[in-house]
């Protein structure tokens, strides 16, 4: 630490003790200081998994796929189609069926997605120098300014998907904030819609490029008086005894930009918070209990950037997100956490009306004017809308395309089998996504797509021969839009710790905290993605045992905790139930009623505490864990070395999306973490 | 001189041995200090005078090194013996303090003159006056006849002021004498009862089932700054304290088992939370307390205070790179019990027994050597106390100079790691050393103020 003050107090130290002033009068913060820290950091994974993050263009699961496609009679053509497409006197209008009847001769092709989209090989998912900066002014003992500077640099030594290589393909990408989707990948900067058309950035106190970041964790003014605490300015707040279950600790969305949350599992989500601008009010009541009010300028939850190293929107989509163009920036989050301790017992009780950080997404106008790209399906389909538009659809497909949710380009999803895989990956419903990407855009259906019958038979085959009939229209692939919207929620929330006492040393000194937090009429993303979100209450329950035991009298006491979290409607990242369990072959997901999951995790210091071994593990009861070994050494000399190793095995039994792990099955890496602090 | 010599050897060596009488050897030592308000009719000469004890060998204001260690080697407890002899650690000698005040806090020993006799311990265990009141101040058996009224008064009374504030500098070394570890700290006392100094006393209404408030934080290195625990001790002394952290990484305030106490709280550190002050836990969590011995001790109980330094920092020397001891003052203390007990609430603790010296003057821990569970020597702890007087330079606590601890070594017998530590004027963030300052409380001791030490 660097101590940089105007120090009246200790220049006049020795003087004042000479003129005899007492230790007391003289005050404790009676003058300004000045202290400055900080720490600077290179991070780094190493792989030891060829799989690459599905959700990214160079790990598309489909890349080496290839897929025989086949065109199919939309069953709504009018005559004139018919008529257009040779077949006016082979059948009638109406007798076309479903998406399952006729298919069209000589519109078969097969596809393979890396023909178009090169696949990437990495040895690393992230690595990064750090730096962080604390400055602290002390006023007096009263006031404090607190400014902290975050600060990242990626030399993106990445071997990565450029979207100008494609630029020539079908038409190129040509929708969605530019510096997200057209070019190399962008790391850090976080663009939303700007309500005019273009976009920009979704946080006023950061500062990003693709490989760089600069924001400010710690940004206020703190004002004490006895009792009361004020702060005011960008900060985090954690509530709640739970770690990583987030079921009392909804003030602060999170930044899953950097390591996402695959850092050591017990720094929770210290560097992942994202800071909000607040005015948090702590204070003092009689009878053992604080009182902890906030209010704050809302700030959603950021994901990692299109084909980015743990990205988990699949880049087949394109995300428009409506944080200022919806006035969402506007808006404010507050609540009020009440905390008591009474020896062996505590409880504690959360209020908050809040705008849910995570958001939810919905099928949205592409916006991009391409027509089909598709060497004769697509000329036709063109020709023939052209003959026939609807009123307000424009005169060509690609006017009607831009007020439907699709974009003809590449990189998008090729194959009804990538459609209904990656439906399944991110818990939605393929064949209802799909309907509901018709039922709610007039132009789509001028297009001739059309809903199908969930309830039929054949229901798989009608979606997919819809699906791969319009992906060979596009020319190849055609890239979905869905809007990121934010919606205002309750949480309500009690809890209770009890610590055990018994001559039993393991069941001695156990802390136990029970949670429940209850959000009446929450919005969830509709598995369909429709604009019709769901809307539902959810239960969140969590338990967590803490516990210190020696196990052996030449090494300190080892930390040991186990938690279980049970949710009603959505799993750990917020996403309904309803959408797990579906597959590539399956695209109406039966759901599952809840979410459970365990963790069991051991914090072992060595003596002296030089070295630290810990265990963290976490087990989805419906098949998937994920485990982290890793090991702490704190050499001195201002240096701490910090490795571990995540294993992550979403596949441990029956159907992967039925649980929440696999969903970062590629993500199994060893992270090394080299510190110097000052 | 021999014949007084025998003497009080005899004497120590009897009440040792029934480890039941009181201290001085002339006469009764507290009934001398009642009546002088010194010590010097309880002790013969060489009790009172290196010089004399010593033959003329040793005098105040020389150094004391490997070179002439031998003249003295019996004050010594054996770890700072063979650290003087093997690892260039040297003290320099002070004369003996007879001044009983210079010894401790002005009003805890005016407390301890005036509550003598109205101690006894309850049903429970726990200190008690004559009425069964929690302890009204001052320390409750100053003619202390066993070891377990030494270890309840220390325990009952840590630093021996209402409220204390230190601003601390600790420093871990390895073997080889690198300073592989610095850290800024603070450290918050404060006693709910047994008040002498702040109002109201000697009990804060609403808190009497509490003995003490407690906090530490860390201000410095980054990696551990805004570490803070804080500790609720209740009056039961069979009771483990409520403990609550701030970790940074959980940037919130959560509550932790307590009954873990042999751990470091930060890398590097030889030091635990039992080992404050030589009891760091509980009475009761220890038993089997004992006196095993009596005699003259040389330890550092005076001229602790390094007032020629703006920050009150101490000089280092000795060990393989010249900074594994702080520069120390000694001076010679008459009568020293030692005294061992058991950390008979935790199993498998790596501390068999504990070994304490206390001072009769003042019944204050002097030297402090734990055993492992192998009873060999694991770890050592001497302090230094001391007015803060020096010439015309002196830091008030009210009408009188401030008295308190000036640093502390602790050192790992078994792999020669040191922990130092010393109490100086100011730290990071305007943390400054106070004393019986009542915003103590709502500043460092409370789980609002926890949050705000916390990093933010």
């Amino acid at each position: 630490m660097i101590r940089t003050k105007a120090l009246p107090m200790l220049a006049t130290g020795v003087v004042a003790t000479v003129l005899a002033g007492p230790a007391a009068a003289q005050g404790m913060f009676d003058d300004v200081s000045v202290d400055f820290s900080g720490l600077i950091r290179a991070e780094g994974t190493y792989r030891t998994t060829d799989e690459e993050n599905p959700s990214n263009q160079g790990g598309n699961i489909f890349n080496d796929q290839t897929i025989t496609r086949q065109a199919f009679a939309p069953p709504n053509l009018t005559q004139t189609q018919l008529d257009n497409l040779g077949l006016g006197g082979l059948i009638n209008v109406g007798e076309v069926g479903t998406w399952n009847t006729l298919p069209l001769p000589g519109f078969r092709d097969q596809v393979r997605r890396g023909d178009a989209i090169p696949s990437v090989d990495n040895d690393s998912n992230y690595t990064v120098f750090r730096a962080e900066a604390q400055m602290d002014i002390n006023i007096g003992f009263n006031w404090r300014v607190i400014a902290r500077a975050r600060a990242l640099f990626d030399p993106t030594i990445y071997d990565e998907f450029d979207a100008g290589d494609v630029a020539n393909v079908q038409t190129g990408i040509s929708g969605g904030p530019p510096r997200l989707y057209q070019g190399l990948p962008n790391y850090f900067e976080y663009r939303v819609e700007d309500g005019n058309g273009g976009y920009e950035n979704g946080n006023d106190l950061e500062f990003t490029g693709d490989d760089y970041f600069v924001d400010f964790p710690a940004l206020l003014v703190e004002y004490t008086d006895g009792p009361l605490t004020v702060r005011v300015g960008n900060q985090q707040i954690a509530w709640g005894q739970a770690i990583f279950f987030r079921v009392l600790d909804v003030p602060n969305g999170l930044d899953l930009r950097r390591h996402s949350i695959l850092d050591r599992a017990l720094e929770e989500f210290s560097d992942k918070r994202v800071p909000m601008l607040s005015a948090r009010v702590t204070y003092q009541l009689p009878f053992n209990i604080v009182s902890d009010a906030y209010i704050g300028r809302f700030q959603p939850t950021v994901f990692g950037n299109p084909n980015t190293g743990y990205n988990v929107i699949p880049t087949q989509f394109t995300v428009q997100d409506m944080f200022k163009s919806g006035d969402y920036d506007n808006e404010f989050s507050y609540g009020l956490r009440l905390k008591g301790d009474y020896g062996q017992w505590g409880w504690q009780a959360i209020a908050v009306r809040r705008w849910n950080p995570d958001g939810t997404f919905r099928w949205t106008s592409s916006n991009v004017e391409q027509s089909l790209d598709g060497a004769l399906l697509g000329q036709t389909v063109n020709a023939a809308y052209a003959l026939n538009p609807l009123e307000g659809c424009g005169s060509t497909t690609g006017a009607a395309l831009s007020e439907t949710a699709f974009e003809v380009a590449p990189g998008g999803v090729y194959t009804a089998e990538e459609w209904f895989n990656y439906a399944a990956q991110v818990r939605l419903s393929g064949v209802e996504g799909l309907n509901a990407s018709i039922a709610e855009f007039p132009c789509a259906q001028a297009l001739n797509a059309s809903v199908v019958d969930p309830a039929d038979d054949d229901v798989m085959a009608q979606a997919s021969n819809q699906l791969n009939t319009f992906f060979m229209a596009a020319g190849g692939s055609l890239r979905g839009h869905i809007a990121r919207e934010y919606h205002q929620e309750n949480v309500f929330g009690l809890g209770v710790s009890y610590v055990t006492e018994s001559d039993n040393d393991f069941l001695n000194q156990l802390i136990f905290n029970l949670e429940v937090s209850y959000q009446p009429d929450r919005t969830f993303t509709n598995i369909n993605l429709s604009r019709e979100y769901l809307v539902e209450d959810e239960w969140s329950a969590a338990l967590v045992v803490d516990k210190w035991h020696r196990f052996f009298s030449g090494f300190p006491g080892t930390y040991i905790v186990a938690q279980a979290l049970w949710k009603n409607k959505s799993d750990l990242v917020g996403r309904h139930l309803s959408g797990y369990g579906a597959s590539q072959d399956n695209g109406l997901p039966p759901g599952i009623s809840n979410a459970t999951y365990l963790v069991a995790g051991f914090l072992q210091p060595f003596p002296n505490k030089i070295w630290e071994v810990e265990f963290a593990a976490l087990y989805d009861v419906q098949g998937g864990v994920f485990m982290q070994p890793g090991v702490r050494w704190n050499p001195g000399y201002d240096l701490t070395v910090e490795g571990f190793y995540n294993y992550v095995n979403g596949d441990i039994g029956g159907n992967p999306n039925d649980n929440l792990i696999s969903t970062l099955n590629f993500a199994e890496e060893f992270s090394l973490r080299i510190t110097y602090q000052f | 001189m021999a014949i007084r010599t025998r003497m009080h050897r005899r004497h120590f060596l009897a009440n040792t041995a029934r480890a039941v009488a009181g201290a001085g050897v002339l006469m009764p030592l507290w009934k001398v200090i009642a009546a002088d308000g010194d010590i010097t009719r309880a002790y013969p000469d060489e009790l009172l005078s290196i010089e004399a004890y010593t033959k003329g060998r040793i005098k105040p204001g020389d150094t004391i090194d490997a070179s002439n260690v031998e003249h003295v080697a019996d004050l010594f407890e054996p770890v700072a013996l063979e650290q003087i002899r093997e690892m260039g650690r040297r003290v320099r000698i002070a004369p003996t303090t007879t001044d009983i005040m210079r010894l401790s806090p002005w009003e805890y020993m005016e407390a301890t003159l005036r509550n003598r006799g109205r101690a006894r311990f309850n049903d429970k265990g726990n200190v008690v006056t004559d009425d069964g009141s929690p302890w009204i101040g001052g320390h409750p058996f100053p003619d202390a006849r066993t070891a377990l009224e030494l270890f309840a008064g220390l325990t009952l009374s840590w630093g021996r002021h209402d409220a204390s504030l230190y601003a601390i500098k600790q420093f871990s070394l390895s073997p080889e004498g690198d300073v592989q570890y610095s850290y800024e700290a603070g450290w918050a006392e404060l006693a709910p009862v047994g008040r002498l100094v702040l109002d109201p006393k000697p009990y804060w209404p609403g808190h009497e089932d509490y003995l003490r408030y407690q906090s530490v934080f860390f201000l410095s290195p980054e990696s551990e700054r805004g570490t803070s625990f804080l500790n609720l001790w209740y009056y039961d002394q069979n009771e483990f304290p409520e403990l609550y952290g701030y970790l940074p990484h959980f940037r919130r305030i959560r509550q932790f088992p307590t009954n873990q106490r042999f751990e470091p709280l930060v890398p590097g550190s030889t030091l635990y939370l039992s080992d404050a002050w030589a009891a760091g836990d509980p009475l009761h969590t220890w038993g089997n307390y004992r006196v095993v011995g009596r005699g003259p001790l040389l330890a550092g109980v005076s001229n602790g205070w390094n007032a020629e330094h703006p920050n009150w920092e101490h000089g280092t020397h000795g060990g393989p790179q010249g900074n594994t001891f702080w520069d120390t003052t000694v001076e010679l203390v008459p009568e020293a019990i030692i005294c061992e007990a058991e950390p008979v609430a935790f199993s498998r603790a790596p501390v068999s027994k504990k070994r304490v010296w206390f001072d009769t003057r003042n019944m204050m821990p002097i030297a402090m050597v734990s055993y492992d569970r192998d009873g060999k020597v694991f770890r050592s702890f001497d302090g230094s106390y001391s007015l803060y007087e020096s010439g015309d330079k002196r830091f008030m606590d009210g009408d009188h100079p401030y008295w308190s601890w000036t640093h502390v070594h602790a050192f790992d017998a078994q792999t020669r790691r040191m922990t130092r530590l010393e109490q100086v004027r100011q730290g990071p963030g305007g943390l400054a050393t106070s004393v019986n300052d009542e915003r103590i409380y709502e500043r460092y001791l409370t789980r609002n103020s926890l949050m705000r030490l916390g990093r933010a």
